[in-house]
Order: structure tokens, then C-alpha cells, then sequence
């Protein structure tokens, strides 16, 4: 039997790390490397190396690389994507530039500034040509614009070109035939059209989305294109895999159509992770919360099913695309504590980021961060990543005495737990807006804290909440690559099709689905999904009657019957009901998009078992002060990698490793379970 | 007694601005009303028992909403479970100022102690009267604005009042929409009194309590100290003008006097005109300028809650009943919003008197255009659209280009075709509309529509064309808006602002320009390649570059002729004074 393996790579700021999955052997190793900023495909390579390595296999067994990038985010996020034009129905050059003609609701109106557009109106071409809401054409499409246009685009040197109709979400001849002239006068533009990016009505947000797709897209397109050559150097001919902000991944060949399916996905990967680890402990209700260096990552997970919203936002614009819904928040380690003039106590969303860091990196750091504040309440240990990072707690406890405990008459220790505490209700807020406010109580689901900084405010968040179960999986700070290594193969259709009540069109709706299943087919095909791997999930999004929002359900398997439509109407009444706290089953209900959403199955591995330990005594390495409310007491700290399986363990307890450590608080139980996952629980 | 400690005040802080935010959303996500669920026409917030606001908006429209229903149901008569309805502007003095905008409130009671309301307020489509969406800038009285309600329990102990329900959606012309609209705002303060109680659960009721003052004090001082800054003791007068009434009147000047002393901010409004015969009154409440200086004065400092501590920003208000901004029942309210803006923009004149035109320039106020008339079937419709304008230059940025209003959105294209008998034929800037500066004053827009329904009617509200808003420290005054029906052909028919029941067809074209925001600084600073910038976006045209900026644009390019720029800058300079309104003036009084 030939080895077999699949690989997955999580770049982050300062290390990339890498999951192996020895298909053969069910054998999981992690690696570690330095993130190579100047060409991340170097370290990306390294780093497979150094797994294959560990695992003692050969380049040559890998069937699938699976990989997640942040670069369209960070270039939508700085603003430096690449020169772009749009073009856009006559009489709308200003459409990006009047966006929804509102101020943020929470914005001061006097101090607010308008953000500038990707594209500037200069660079906007209009082009005559109109259908109706129905998708008819009313006025027939100016060729001899769109051939002028595409000449001055590239007479300025731009390569990049979206092209957004009105009501081409209805049908997109208009857009298709644009994007043949396009290409016949500008052969080396890159065009992306409206009806392909997201068929769904609203021309601001839709022509946001083509614009931006097409603004990341040569920078996504090299560097896909670099990984390829780097796989193809060392003879990996397995396919490359990328994580969506859907929480699927999909081939590579789509990604550089599509790049904008990555703007959100960051997070996406380490939702996938959890949801594995959650399983793998038997748990399928979860609230994941991700704390890194500058931001906090919010996912609720119902039954093992993250929600997918379409209203998500990146910096400043809307991304309407399906993603995973998770909710944002500018809280981590190095979120900063400040006064505000008015005196009050501020946490982030200002960040140390990386350089200068928490005042205790000793890099020049000045303003004290939530790491700080554990440190000096002897949450950390002096010594991080086994001992090769010194931090200096005298200068942690002097930075938070001078800016925050002087000025608000506060002792050293109370201003740092008044930090934490700051910091907790933030997040705290931050769950509380995908569970409570969807209508879940969070006590119903157990928590997963991950990321560097995760496993350090689980048990306080835990307890805000009334949550009584913590899951730490095994790794916490390298969940992203897990969750990449287990992801599914997905792809989301959606199409607007208003059906108004009393003659819903039983089979348009049929013809719809049947386009889309069509079209998900081609791609689980293209993708090299077996037929039995395969599997399609359709939804439609309600509202009631002269509602603006609508809610998805899931659309019955089966025949589009009247039945199957009844069912997807009551499922819309209770999951208003949830959400809203009221349903109206007298109000006629409207449907507004139906959507698909293709699966394609790929084999996953099984979290592995690890070996019964020692004991807690051989897994205690030392014991710390720890400033609390009620006083001060020596904690004992734990090496987590000497807790074996089955071992249990109460608080209050440090647990360290190598990317994180977890505080077990007095009034809880720790337990290891046969997978190395740290289950903590209230005792009482 | 228990205190708040520093950190639990940032933490109630916290919770107070996330359970608004909350209340805010589920009222969004499940109206009916086109004007809240995309024009974004409500707000939600709290108040304590006594009625004094522990977290509001960012618009400063709203006076103390809960006193008249305190007058009318004294707090011990009140239940858990209550919820009380009102719109009665005049019962209310100001704290509604046009009867669309319907205010709903909850009650709430921890260990049978009230300890403050949850409040949320929303514009309904239409609630009866002369005309279908109860607005016509024609009105006379306020009876043709719809029905008038006094505070109503709608909600006794949890029970609906169907007598009291069934009276009001008898008298509207949607009432599927309007029970929608009820059960929304019903949701949001139910959420919100739930959110409420948790929250002193959580704390303490003590220590909640101690919070809210905590709360208070911390925004007073902020508030207090930035004004202190801006205003030497000294006396400081403005004085601007809405250009009419809608029935012929005007213009009709609002006069502002501000009286600062060692401890003391008082304004004086009562050298402002009469009131009008037609809808532009502006039934103040006094929290109003309170609040446009509070909120100016929070700008530098995010942190701060809006709560009763910024009324703490002008110790007294001086109003004269009978005059535009105190007008005497049963004068016509609808179009109040004109006036509105026009006291931001004299309280904005105050700030930049006393600074020396350190402060925000003019803005222009959001404009709508309304269809009515009658289906096929018989019944009535109605459709309003509103439409974004463009704001004042401040002394570090441009003014805000195309925008409403806080949180207010527009209706896009693609809903339009659908929702209404019309199609938007272009939605683009106003060129050369935005008052020329060093930093820009905003652009309006221009909204062309064709006409595809029925016979109907139509109605457009815009102000500032005989008194554009003003530009400061150098800037100018902005271009007016202007309506107009099938405009360059021989049918061509303005529509004059605030005129209603100009006829339109099927197959009509209308074209609603809106107006600009005032500029600041001397437009001849402004940065040449900025001025470019504005060129080649349609922002200002070539010819204004030259006449207004004094920059040569070389159509080829095209570029900025930098020597002729030079030289038209340094001999063609126009001495400028504090303010301008199509000539510079050191005074507006």
C-alpha cells in the first residue's frame, strides 16, 4: 500500500504552521516555521518539508494541499489592491461614491469622513443598455460603448475591469457580451462580471463585490500561482486546496476567478477546527472564540452547523457573499488599555500588534495590553514558548500603574483584573450578538477558546456567560491548520427570484434550482468529487410582506411541490420567532433569493489518541503567585504535554505549552480525555 | 449605598450601548415601513425612571420623550408589562416633532422598583390624515398630518389593548404595514426591557444606578470642558433663514444669540421670526440645541455615551412661543426637518463666531420627492424617496458628499424598479453643487426618474435656494437644487421646493438635483491636484476649477497648468471675509 497524505498550511504574521495527515498510519504531526514576509511561498514550502520530515514521508504521498490566505483581506483592509474599472449602467458613475447615501449609524456626524472607494469615478465607464427586474431587455446594450471603454482602460495601463448592470442578477446576457468586447479590445484585462460574482439584487453592494474581486485578483492570481510552482518544484502534484470565507475550500482554478471568496476566510479555517475538535469530544453545540494578537473571532455552532450570513462587511465595505457568520471584535493580547479624555478605561481596539508588542516583549512597547495585565497578575509565566521568550514583569506592573491605576485611583493589581475585566465584558458583548441575540442561550453550548490568547480568558468567559463546559483542544494555537486539513469541498449559488404571495411560481422556483444544481454539478465534477462524495443542500431566503431583511431555511429535499414550500414557509415562522422573538403566521411571506449550496466530501482524518501520562505530579513543572480578587495565592502550573490521557486535574491551575496556556480557575475541574483535549467544567 | 467603580462603569457602559444597538437591529430586521426598514428612520434608547436620558442617538431631533407619558400615567401607576404609545407632538412639546414618527416605550421594573424605560421610535408610512403618507409641505394644521395620539397604554401587564389597536389601524391607509410596524417596535422595547433587567441583575440595582450618574457626569464633563475651550465669555450672534413655508411665506430667519459667561452658556431664540402658516415649524424642545452642541462637542472623544449629561452643555435655553421654533397648536409640523437643519447649521454659526471659523460650515437639508395617487383597484398609494445632499467642510476634511442623514439609506435602483411604478434612470453627483474651500463643502446628488405608473401627484422638498448653505473661513456658499418635470423639452415644469400636487404621467421624466454644503477655508488654498481629483470624478467642473479655485485645467491630460495656476491664484485672489453666502460677509445676523 503507497503512502498517502494531505497537508495543510496556516500563514500567520510570525510563524506558518503546518498539519500533516498520514493517511495510512491516522498519525497527525504539527510543524513550525518563521513566516518569510518577502515571499510567503518560501516558508509555506519549508514548512511542508519540515512536516513531511516529521512524519518520515515523502513529497510524493501528498493527494491534497489545503491552504488559506489572507491576502485579499489584508489588500481590501490597506486599500492596496490594483488600478481597476467598472463598468456600470448609464446614469450611474457615481454608484460606488453615493453607496447607501448614510453616515454609520454609531458615527459622530461631524468627525466622520467618508471612506474613498476602491475605484475612483474617473475610472467608472457608463454604457447604455437596460433590462427590467424581470431580467427583459428594455434598451439594447451599447456595444460601441463598451468597445470604447475598454480602449481608454487600457490606453490608461489597467488591466482590472468589473462590469455591474442593473438587474443583471435577473440575466446576464448584457454582462456576458460586455465581457466578450472587453476582451476583444483589451485581450489582457481581467474581467469579472456582476452575474457570476453574486446574482443577487441591490447595485451598490453587488457592483462593490464584482469591483473588489477584480481588485485583488492579479495579486491572489500570483501568488496561487507561486504556491503551484513551488508544489510543482518539489513534484507534488496533488491538487491546491483554498479556504472561502464559507468555511469550504475549493480548488485553486476557481480562487483565481473568485479571489473575493477569500476575503473573509481567515477565520473561517479555525472555525472548521473547532467544530472537529467539539466533535471529536462529543459536543456539537459550541460558541468558538479565536483571541489572537489584535482581534477576537466569534462563531456560534449549532448541531456541528456554523451559521452562514450574507451581510458580512471587510473594513469599510459590504461583502454580501456567503461566509461563515462570525463576528469581529478589535480584543486580544495586544489590545491596549488607555483613559480616554473623559477618564474612562479603554481596551482596544487599538493593538501592540507584533512591533512594538506588550510592554513586557521589551520592545519598545509603552502602553500596557491584556498581556500585561495577565502577566502581572501571574496568569503567564515570565518565560513564553518554552523558555526561548523572556518577558518583563516589573515593567508590565509599572506601565499599568503609571497609565491606567494612578490616574483612576486604582491599586496596580485592581487596574490590571480592571483591564481583563474590560477586556471579558467585550467579549462577552461579542457572544452575546451571536448567541443571545440569535435567539440561543449560550448556556446551552460549550466553549472553545483557541488562539495564542484563547485558552487564558476561557474560563473567565465561560463563567460571564453561565457556560459550564470548556473544550481546549490539543493544540489551541494551531487550530487554523486543522481546521484547514478537515474542510469540506463547497461552493454557494444564489439567485434572486421574487415570488410574490398568492402565485408563487411553483416552476420557475424548479427551473432555478435546476440551473443552479446544474452549475454545482460542473464544479463538483471539475473538482474530481466522486458522485457518492456529493451532496446539495437547497435554501431559500424568506421575508414576510414589506420586509426589508430576509432569513434563509432550508428548501425540503424532494420535488418543488406546494408541500415543499409549505415546509420552507413554517421553518421561516419559527426561525423569525427565534430570531425575532415573534412570528406573524397571518402575514402573507414573501421569497426573495433561493440559494445551493454543493458539498463535496473528502476523506478526513480522526483526532488521534495519545498515551495515558504519568500523572498530575509528573506533569507539575512549578507553581506562581496569582493576584486574584480575594487575595493572593501560589497556583501550580502544568506542562500540558506531560498530562496524559485520562488525567484530572482542579483549580485553580496554570496549564502551559508551547503556543498557549490555559488558566483552569479554583472552583473548576480540568480533565484530559483520551484525545488530549482539556475538558474544563464548573464543579459546582 | 454601593458605588460604581471605574471599571464597572465601562462595563454597564458597555452593555447599555450593545442592548441599544440590539433593540435597534431586531426593529430593522422586522419593520414594514419602507422608511424604517431602508430609509432607517428609527431609534432606540434608554431612559431612567425620572425620564433623563442614559443612552440616546446621534441625532439631536429628540427631546425628553418620556415626560409626557409620565404626566399622563404617573410612575406609581405603572406596570410590568406596560407599553405606552404616543405621537402627539404638541403634548409632547417637541419631544416628537412630526406625528409620523410614532414613540413606543416599555417600563421596567426590577424587585418591583421602576428603574427606567426602554424606549424606540420609528416613522410609519402612513398614519391617516389629508394625504396618503400623511405629509404634504401644503398643510395647514396639524389634523391634516394624520392622527394624533396622546400617550395610550397599549400594553397593560403584557395584555394588548385591542380597543385602543383596532382605533389606530382603522386610521391608516396600510394597516397590514402598520401592524407590522407595531409588532416590531413592540419587539425592540420588549428586548430591551429584558436587556434591562439582566443588566441590574448582573450589577446590583445600587451600583446600576450609581452607574448612570457616574455615566452622566463623565459625558457632562467631557462636554463641558470642549465648550469651555471653544467659547470665551462674550456674547455671539447668527441668524439664518429657511427659504419658505411651502404656502408663499418667507424667508423665515432663525436668530440665535449665544451668552457665555464664567459658568454659565445660555441661548437666546427668541429674535426668531413668527410662526408659518405652512409645515416648516419646528417644535423644539429646548434638549435640541442642548444636544447639537453636545454631540459637537463629543466628536473628539468616541468614548463618551450620549445620555442627559450632554443637555449639560447649554445651562439655559430662551424660546418664544409663537415664533418658528415654538410655534403655537394646531400649526402644521410635517416638513419640520428644513427648519431642523437650518438650527444645526445656526448653532454650527455660533461655533465659528466664537472660533474665529474653527467649526463645521452649512449643511444642506436632506431632500425627498413623494408620489401619490390611486391604483387601478382604487386604493391609494404612496412612495417616498429621499435623497442625499451634501454637508458642511470642516476645518480637516471635506463635507460629506451624498449623504442623507445619520444611518438613513437610500432606496437602490434595483429596489426601486421593483417595489415602485417608476425606474430610476441615473443617481449621480451634483457637479460644482458643493461650496467651493479649501476643504470642499459635499456635493448633492441628481435622481432621474421616469414616471411608469398611474396618474399621480408629486411633491418635492428641498430648501436652501434663495439661502444656500454658507461657507466659513474663506469657503463659499453651495450651489442649490432644484425639481423639475421632463426637463429640456417643451413640457418642461419646475418643481418649486416644497410644492405639491405637481401632476405627473406615465412616461414623465423628473430630475431632482439637491443641493451642496457650505465650503471651508479660501478655495484658492485648496491643493491643486485635489482640485483635479474633483475634475476628473465630475465633482466640479473645469470652468468652476478655474472661476471658483483658481486652477487652470489643461484638457489635455487632462492636467493642472501649474504655471497658469500660479499666476491666476496670485493675481486673481478674492479678499475673503468669516462667512459667505454668494458674497463673503463678516456677519450673519
Amino acid at each position: 500500500m503507497s503512502e498517502e497524505s494531505a497537508v495543510a498550511i496556516d500563514i500567520g504574521g510570525t510563524f506558518t504552521d503546518i498539519v500533516l495527515f498520514d493517511r495510512r498510519r491516522g498519525r497527525i504531526h504539527n510543524a513550525k516555521v518563521p513566516t518569510t514576509p518577502a515571499d510567503p511561498s518560501a516558508g509555506f514550502m519549508a514548512g511542508i518539508d519540515a512536516a513531511l520530515g516529521a512524519g518520515g514521508l515523502p513529497a510524493s504521498s501528498i493527494r491534497q494541499v489545503l491552504h488559506g490566505t489572507t491576502v485579499a483581506t489584508n489588500l481590501i483592509l490597506e486599500s492596496k489592491g490594483v488600478a481597476a474599472a467598472l463598468l456600470t449602467t448609464a446614469g450611474f458613475k457615481h454608484v460606488l461614491e453615493i453607496g447607501r447615501h448614510d453616515i454609520p449609524r454609531k458615527a459622530n456626524m461631524y468627525s466622520w469622513v467618508k471612506p474613498k472607494r476602491p475605484v475612483p469615478p474617473q475610472r467608472v465607464f457608463e454604457i447604455a443598455g437596460r433590462l427590467d427586474p424581470a431580467g427583459n431587455e428594455i434598451e439594447k446594450l451599447d456595444e460601441a460603448a463598451v468597445r470604447d471603454a475598454a480602449r481608454r482602460i487600457r490606453a490608461l495601463g489597467v488591466n482590472a475591469v468589473a462590469i455591474c448592470f442593473l438587474h443583471s442578477y435577473a440575466d446576464a446576457r448584457h454582462e456576458r457580451r460586455a465581457c466578450e468586447l472587453v476582451l476583444a479590445e483589451h485581450p489582457q484585462a481581467l474581467v469579472s462580471i456582476s452575474s457570476e460574482v453574486l446574482p443577487v439584487f441591490r447595485e451598490y453592494e453587488r457592483s462593490m463585490v464584482t469591483i473588489l474581486n477584480v481588485y485583488v485578483m492579479p495579486a491572489v492570481s500570483s501568488y496561487v500561482a507561486k504556491l503551484e510552482e513551488r508544489l510543482q518544484a518539489r513534484n507534488v502534484a496533488a491538487p491546491l486546496l483554498m479556504m472561502k470565507s464559507s468555511g469550504g475550500v475549493t480548488g485553486a482554478a476557481t480562487i483565481r476567478r473568485e479571489p473575493v471568496q477569500t476575503a473573509l476566510s481567515g477565520p473561517a479555517a479555525g472555525v472548521v477546527g473547532a467544530m472537529f475538535v467539539g466533535e471529536a469530544s462529543g459536543h456539537g453545540n459550541l460558541i468558538s472564540i479565536d483571541i489572537g494578537g489584535t482581534s477576537a473571532d466569534i462563531c456560534l455552532i449549532r448541531a456541528g452547523d456554523p451559521g452562514v450570513t450574507v451581510e458580512g462587511r471587510v473594513g469599510d465595505w459590504p461583502m454580501p457573499l456567503p461566509m461563515i457568520d462570525i463576528n469581529t471584535i478589535g480584543a486580544g493580547g495586544g489590545s491596549i488599555a488607555a483613559l480616554a479624555p473623559s477618564g474612562g478605561l479603554t481596551v482596544g481596539p487599538r493593538s501592540a500588534g507584533a512591533i512594538p508588542g506588550p510592554v513586557a516583549y521589551g520592545r519598545g512597547g509603552t502602553e500596557p495590553t491584556v498581556t500585561d495585565a495577565h502577566l502581572a497578575l501571574g496568569h503567564l509565566t515570565p518565560y513564553l514558548l518554552n523558555g526561548s521568550m523572556k518577558l518583563d514583569r516589573p515593567a508590565a506592573v509599572a506601565a499599568i500603574e503609571q497609565k491606567i491605576g494612578r490616574p483612576l485611583g486604582l491599586d496596580t493589581m485592581a487596574a490590571a483584573r480592571g483591564i481583563l475585566s474590560v477586556v471579558d465584558n467585550n467579549m462577552v458583548g461579542a457572544i452575546r450578538v451571536v448567541s443571545v441575540e440569535r435567539g440561543h442561550d449560550p448556556r446551552d453550548f460549550a466553549l472553545v477558546p483557541f488562539g495564542g490568547a484563547g485558552p487564558l480568558h476561557g474560563g473567565a468567559l465561560a463563567r460571564l456567560l453561565g457556560i459550564r463546559t470548556i473544550i481546549v483542544p490539543p493544540a489551541p494555537g494551531v487550530l487554523s491548520a486543522l481546521g484547514l486539513l478537515v474542510a469540506q469541498l463547497k461552493s454557494d449559488y444564489s439567485r434572486t427570484c421574487l415570488q410574490r404571495p398568492l402565485d408563487y411560481d411553483l416552476m420557475r422556483i424548479g427551473r432555478v434550482f435546476a440551473e443552479m444544481e446544474e452549475e454545482a454539478v460542473q464544479w463538483l465534477v471539475r473538482e474530481g468529487v466522486p458522485p457518492e462524495g456529493r451532496v446539495l443542500l437547497r435554501q431559500a431566503s424568506l421575508r414576510y410582506i414589506h420586509q426589508g431583511f430576509e432569513l434563509a431555511v432550508p428548501w425540503p429535499d424532494g420535488g418543488v411541490t406546494r408541500d415543499a414550500l409549505d415546509r420552507c414557509m413554517a421553518a421561516f415562522h419559527r426561525r423569525h420567532e427565534q430570531l425575532y422573538t415573534f412570528a406573524q403566521e397571518d402575514t402573507p411571506v414573501e421569497i426573495v433569493n433561493l440559494r445551493l449550496t454543493a458539498i463535496g466530501r473528502l476523506e478526513r482524518p480522526t483526532l488521534p489518541r495519545i498515551a495515558a501520562g504519568r500523572g498530575l505530579d509528573g506533569a507539575r513543572i512549578g507553581e506562581q503567585r496569582v493576584e486574584s480578587a480575594s487575595g493572593v495565592a501560589p497556583w501550580p502550573i502544568y506542562d500540558r504535554d506531560r498530562l496524559g490521557a485520562d488525567t484530572d486535574l482542579r483549580g485553580p491551575a496554570i496549564v502551559q505549552q508551547l503556543d498557549a496556556t490555559t488558566l483552569v480557575l479554583p472552583g473548576q475541574r480540568g480533565h484530559v480525555d483520551d484525545h488530549g483535549i482539556l475538558i474544563v467544567t464548573e464543579e459546582n | 449605598m454601593t458605588t460604581c467603580d471605574p471599571i464597572t462603569l465601562e462595563i454597564i457602559k458597555g452593555t447599555l450601548r450593545a442592548a441599544q444597538l440590539e433593540m435597534e437591529a431586531l426593529l430593522e430586521r422586522t419593520a414594514m415601513s419602507p422608511v424604517i426598514r431602508e430609509k432607517k428612520d428609527f431609534f432606540a434608547g434608554y431612559f431612567d425612571a425620572q425620564g433623563q436620558l442614559i443612552t440616546g442617538t446621534n441625532l439631536p431631533l429628540f427631546g425628553h420623550i418620556i415626560q409626557p407619558i409620565l404626566d399622563q400615567y404617573p410612575s406609581q401607576t405603572m406596570q410590568s408589562g406596560d407599553i405606552y404609545w404616543y405621537n402627539d407632538c404638541y403634548a409632547s412639546n417637541g419631544g416628537v416633532s412630526h406625528s409620523p414618527d410614532q414613540v413606543f416605550a416599555a417600563p421596567v421594573f426590577v424587585r418591583g422598583q421602576l428603574v427606567g424605560f426602554a424606549q424606540s421610535w420609528a416613522h410609519f408610512h402612513d398614519i391617516g390624515g389629508a394625504w396618503p403618507g400623511s405629509m404634504s409641505p401644503t398643510a395647514t394644521d396639524i389634523f391634516q398630518e394624520g392622527i394624533i395620539i396622546p400617550p395610550v397604554r397599549l400594553y397593560q401587564e403584557g395584555e394588548l389593548n385591542e380597543d385602543v389597536f383596532r382605533i389606530f389601524l382603522g386610521n391608516t391607509r396600510f394597516p397590514e404595514q402598520m401592524q407590522g410596524d407595531v409588532r416590531a417596535l413592540t419587539a425592540a422595547v420588549r428586548l430591551g426591557e429584558r436587556r434591562f433587567v439582566e443588566m441590574f441583575e448582573r450589577f446590583g440595582l445600587d451600583t446600576v444606578l450609581d452607574g448612570f450618574r457616574g455615566l452622566n457626569r463623565q459625558t457632562r464633563d467631557g462636554v463641558v470642558r470642549q465648550l469651555r475651550a471653544t467659547f470665551k465669555p462674550g456674547s455671539y450672534a447668527f441668524a439664518d433663514a429657511v427659504d419658505g413655508d411651502g404656502l408663499g411665506n418667507g424667508p423665515l430667519t432663525i436668530r440665535m444669540r449665544l451668552d457665555v459667561t464664567a459658568d454659565r452658556i445660555a441661548i437666546d431664540a427668541t429674535a426668531t421670526d413668527d410662526q408659518a402658516p405652512g409645515p416648516v415649524n419646528f417644535l423644539m424642545n429646548p434638549a435640541v440645541p442642548r444636544m447639537v452642541f453636545g454631540i459637537y462637542a463629543m466628536a473628539t472623544d468616541p468614548t463618551l455615551l450620549i445620555n442627559e449629561g450632554a443637555m449639560h452643555a447649554v445651562d439655559e435655553v430662551k424660546l418664544r412661543p409663537g415664533s418658528l421654533l415654538q410655534p403655537r397648536f394646531p400649526a402644521p409640523l410635517n416638513q419640520r426637518g428644513l427648519t431642523m437643519i437650518r438650527t444645526q447649521n445656526v448653532c454650527a454659526g455660533l461655533l465659528n463666531v466664537a472660533s474665529g471659523g474653527q467649526a463645521v460650515a452649512a449643511s444642506n437639508a436632506y431632500s425627498i420627492h413623494f408620489f401619490r395617487g390611486t391604483n387601478p383597484d382604487g386604493m391609494p398609494f404612496h412612495m417616498s424617496d429621499g435623497v442625499g445632499v451634501g454637508h458642511g467642510a470642516r476645518p480637516y476634511a471635506d463635507g460629506h458628499d451624498a449623504v442623507y442623514y445619520v444611518a438613513q439609506e437610500n432606496n437602490p435602483a434595483e429596489f426601486v424598479d421593483i417595489e415602485f411604478p417608476m425606474r430610476l434612470l441615473g443617481y449621480g453627483i451634483h457637479r460644482d453643487s458643493g461650496g467651493p474651500g479649501r476643504w470642499r463643502g459635499g456635493c448633492g446628488t441628481v435622481r432621474t426618474i421616469q414616471w411608469m405608473g398611474e396618474d399621480a401627484v408629486m411633491a418635492a422638498r428641498y430648501d436652501g435656494v434663495a439661502n444656500p448653505p454658507w461657507g466659513v473661513n474663506g469657503g463659499r456658499s453651495a450651489r442649490p437644487g432644484r425639481a423639475c418635470i421632463n426637463p429640456g423639452t417643451k413640457h418642461e415644469r419646475e418643481v418649486k421646493s416644497l410644492e405639491d400636487g405637481a401632476p405627473v404621467k406615465r412616461g414623465d421624466i423628473i430630475r431632482f438635483e439637491t443641493g451642496g454644503g457650505g465650503g471651508w477655508g479660501h478655495p484658492f488654498d485648496r491643493e491643486s491636484a485635489r482640485v483635479l481629483d474633483d475634475v476628473l470624478g465630475d465633482y466640479v467642473s473645469i470652468e468652476a476649477a478655474r472661476a471658483d479655485y483658481g486652477v487652470v485645467i489643461d484638457e489635455k491630460g487632462p492636467r493642472v497648468d501649474e504655471a497658469a495656476t500660479a499666476k491666476l491664484r496670485r493675481d486673481h485672489r478674492p479678499p475673503a471675509k468669516l462667512f459667505h453666502r454668494r458674497k463673503y460677509v463678516d456677519e450673519m445676523v
